[in-house]
């Protein structure tokens, strides 16, 4: 079991979503960062979608009361075990009574903390995924809070961790060549022009050329951008329709919301771009404050992204046993 | 990602440590460039040399074939002090890392393998001197 | 990207043989849209419905959302060639026939007036109606459950009488109660959950229409038949 002694507001348990009922207004949720959270169960021995703690608000502190294999993943901060500093996307066995700290991450968002066996949490709906709106799945329906006794499953029977613990090369620099990156530190965020894309004119030009800083009112639900406001030459009477992560609406005042894991299933507000899917993970772990510039993609690119993220996972998922069993043999 | 390289020395390294690990006598492999054909000889070399742990200073050696590298740039600098929980380094295989754990508190005295090197198993990375 | 046959539009990098001007647009790269042309009708959401059936027999897709006369088409990845998805939603558009969902009727006991109408006074102003009147029309209509959306079992109602339209608030009331009755542009619904709320709200409905628990987590499905009854009115 695993307590949580300390915790920050709107840390929950997320796996990689609900999706499936959208069509009766339920957002799929899931981790902010997915790939972290695959890449974390990954090396822990988990199916990629087994729940995980998304910690968003540091510090954070849990204590294993049995020995426990666990994965952290996502930040680029270093988790810390009864004091040593572990490296970040590493996996470890916690002897029981040991207590996980993560502190803020220098420059990422979100750490997530994956156990074998998963988080063991009641699937609500085919996923444990908190809805925050909904006030169901995750733990209890809500955020964790100081106190929280959490199980993991039953670890599967695969080879167990090494002594030694496992890490990865973490994504951003594996697949640095398929994610571009700007000399100032702005996350450039690849995207395709979105229905009323048109109905922007020179604001349209004014969307992709600006820096955007993510504002303070932004969370899972969505981020507010703040910089120049872009307004559509028209109003326009929007009929309600499904809406996915990643939408760009233009609310009336002309700053830009982005839509993220929690997303409402419809919206109404005109949209002008769409980030593409494999970028979201890169959005989820921007900071309020930090400054986004989108750039203009095509469905050719955000295919050949895809693909390589998935070759990345499905390297790690091949060779993870494989290092695993290696070692077992030879301790 | 491209194709496995059979005929690359590292690879037919790593390969044997990973038999050898296996308690595997061989491997054959065909493709359309050849045929690859690897004998183990027995693991007890293996054996004699993680056996000499017990010797002063402390060695610690590669737990598997892989890449030798450094965690980070600032353990780079010889000698420092540390802590038996702490991770020096790494052996890479793909894009996984084996962390190497000091296993021993002490000073951090010597490298005996340069980062970005191909180990096999049991070799050996560094030095620890107990702290006296 | 965006294929459509409107000419307000950027230059187009595909630009599909519509028929009859179902307009097509991307979010993101796996996602597609298709907006139905002509009037917020029922025949139109009856091609949606049909459009929707279609789209179910394609391995392809994940997800399928239907909307308010438009439908969201999630592929499980992006597609190889987005003008071949583009030409095969236009076509199922095209062969998609009006079908009526045979659905059930649902009847909503309603508190108008009262503290939780805190927009009955504006749309009373805006319409020129008196608030009598205006729970009257309300109530007296048949509603039809489009789609459900934005929030856990939340059906679009369509139905509303054109006298008591009113445009979704620019600001929105920050905390809305959970089964508050409101009325969003020419769109009537209940409220699902307490939070902000764009919507304008004239009474309240204390009805559980979401139980994530249950087999089938929303009461309302699209084809319901909906109706307000007046069980309290408070002006």
């Amino acid at each position: 079991m695993i307590e949580i002694l300390e915790t920050g507001p709107f840390n929950t348990v997320q796996d990689l979503g609900r999706p499936g009922y959208r069509d009766i207004g339920v957002s799929a949720s899931g981790a902010m960062d997915s790939l972290a959270v695959r890449i974390g169960n990954s090396l822990v021995g988990n199916d990629e979608g087994a729940a995980a703690l998304e910690i968003q608000t540091f510090p954070f502190r849990l204590r294993f009361t049995e020995r426990t294999g666990f994965a952290i993943a996502g930040t680029d901060g270093n988790p810390v075990l009864d004091g040593i500093e572990l490296p970040a996307w590493c996996a470890f066995t916690a002897e029981a009574g040991q207590i996980l700290e993560l502190r803020q991450p220098p420059k990422l968002a979100r750490a997530y903390v994956c156990v074998a066996g998963g988080v063991d949490v009641p699937s609500v709906m085919g996923s444990r995924s908190t809805s925050l709106r909904g006030g169901f799945g995750g733990y209890a329906g809500r955020p964790l809070v100081k106190g929280d006794q959490i199980i993991a499953g039953a670890a599967s029977t695969n080879i167990p961790l090494p002594a030694s613990g496992l890490a990865v090369v973490e994504p951003s620099i594996v697949l640095q060549d398929v994610f571009p990156s700007s000399p100032d530190g702005t996350l450039l965020i690849r995207a395709l022009p979105a229905g009323e894309h048109g109905l922007f004119a020179d604001d349209g030009k004014a969307f992709w050329d600006q820096t955007w800083r993510i504002s303070s009112r932004s969370d899972r639900t969505g981020y507010r951008l703040s910089g120049d406001a872009i307004v559509p030459t028209e109003t326009v009477e929007m009929r309600s329709h499904g809406v996915v992560p990643g939408v760009i609406q233009v609310p009336p005042g002309g700053e830009p919301i982005v839509q993220m894991s929690d997303a409402n299933t419809a919206g109404g507000y005109p949209k002008i771009a769409g980030v593409i899917e494999c970028d979201l993970w890169r959005l989820g772990q921007a900071r309020i404050g930090s400054r986004v510039q989108f750039v203009r993609s095509s469905h050719a690119e955000a295919r050949a992204v895809e693909k390589a993220v998935e070759r990345y996972i499905a390297d790690l998922r091949q060779t993870i046993p494989m290092v695993k069993r290696a070692l077992k043999a030879m301790a | 990602m491209s194709e496995i390289d059979f005929s690359d020395p590292k690879t037919i390294a790593f390969l044997t440590e990973v038999l050898t690990a296996a308690g595997v006598d061989g491997l054959e492999i065909s493709s359309a460039s050849g045929k690859l054909r690897i004998v183990v000889s027995g693991g007890e070399n293996h054996v004699s040399q993680a056996a000499r742990a017990s010797s002063k200073p402390a060695v610690i050696n590669a737990p598997m074939a892989g890449i030798f590298q450094l965690r980070d740039s600032a353990s780079a600098d010889l000698p420092h002090s540390v802590a038996a929980a702490d991770v020096l380094g790494f052996l890479r295989v793909g894009h996984v890392l084996v962390p190497l754990k000091a296993g021993h508190s002490g000073v951090l005295s010597r490298r005996l393998i340069e980062p970005g090197t191909l180990v096999g198993f049991g070799d050996a990375l560094f030095e620890i001197e107990a702290q006296s | 990207m965006i294929a459509t046959v409107h000419t307000h539009m950027q230059p187009l990098t595909i630009i599909p043989v519509v028929k009859d001007h179902a307009r097509i647009s991307a979010i993101g790269s796996r996602s597609f849209l298709l907006e139905a042309p002509g009037e917020f009708d029922l025949p139109a959401q009856r091609r949606i419905w049909a459009l929707s059936q279609t789209l179910k027999g394609w391995t392809d897709l994940v997800e399928i959302i239907p909307g308010m006369t438009n439908l969201l088409a999630i592929f499980k990845q992006t597609p190889e060639d987005p003008a071949e998805v583009i030409d095969r939603l236009s076509e199922a558009w095209d062969a998609a026939r009006s079908i009526d969902l045979a659905g059930k009727t649902i009847e909503i006991p309603v508190h108008y007036g009262g503290q939780y109408a805190t927009d009955l006074p504006a749309l009373c102003d805006l319409s020129g109606l008196a608030d009598r009147e205006v729970v009257r029309i309300h109530h007296e209509a048949i509603y039809r459950v489009f789609a459900l959306g934005s929030a856990p079992g939340f059906g679009y109602l369509h139905g509303l009488d054109p006298r008591i339209y009113m445009p979704r608030k620019t600001v929105p009331s920050l905390k809305m109660e959970k089964g508050c009755v409101t009325i969003g542009g020419m769109q009537t619904g209940v409220a699902m959950l307490t939070g902000p709320n764009g919507w304008n709200s004239i009474g309240f409905a204390d009805l559980q229409m979401f139980d994530p628990q249950s087999l089938t987590p929303a009461m309302m499905a699209p084809g319901d038949i909906v109706r307000f009854l007046p069980a309290r009115i408070e002006l």
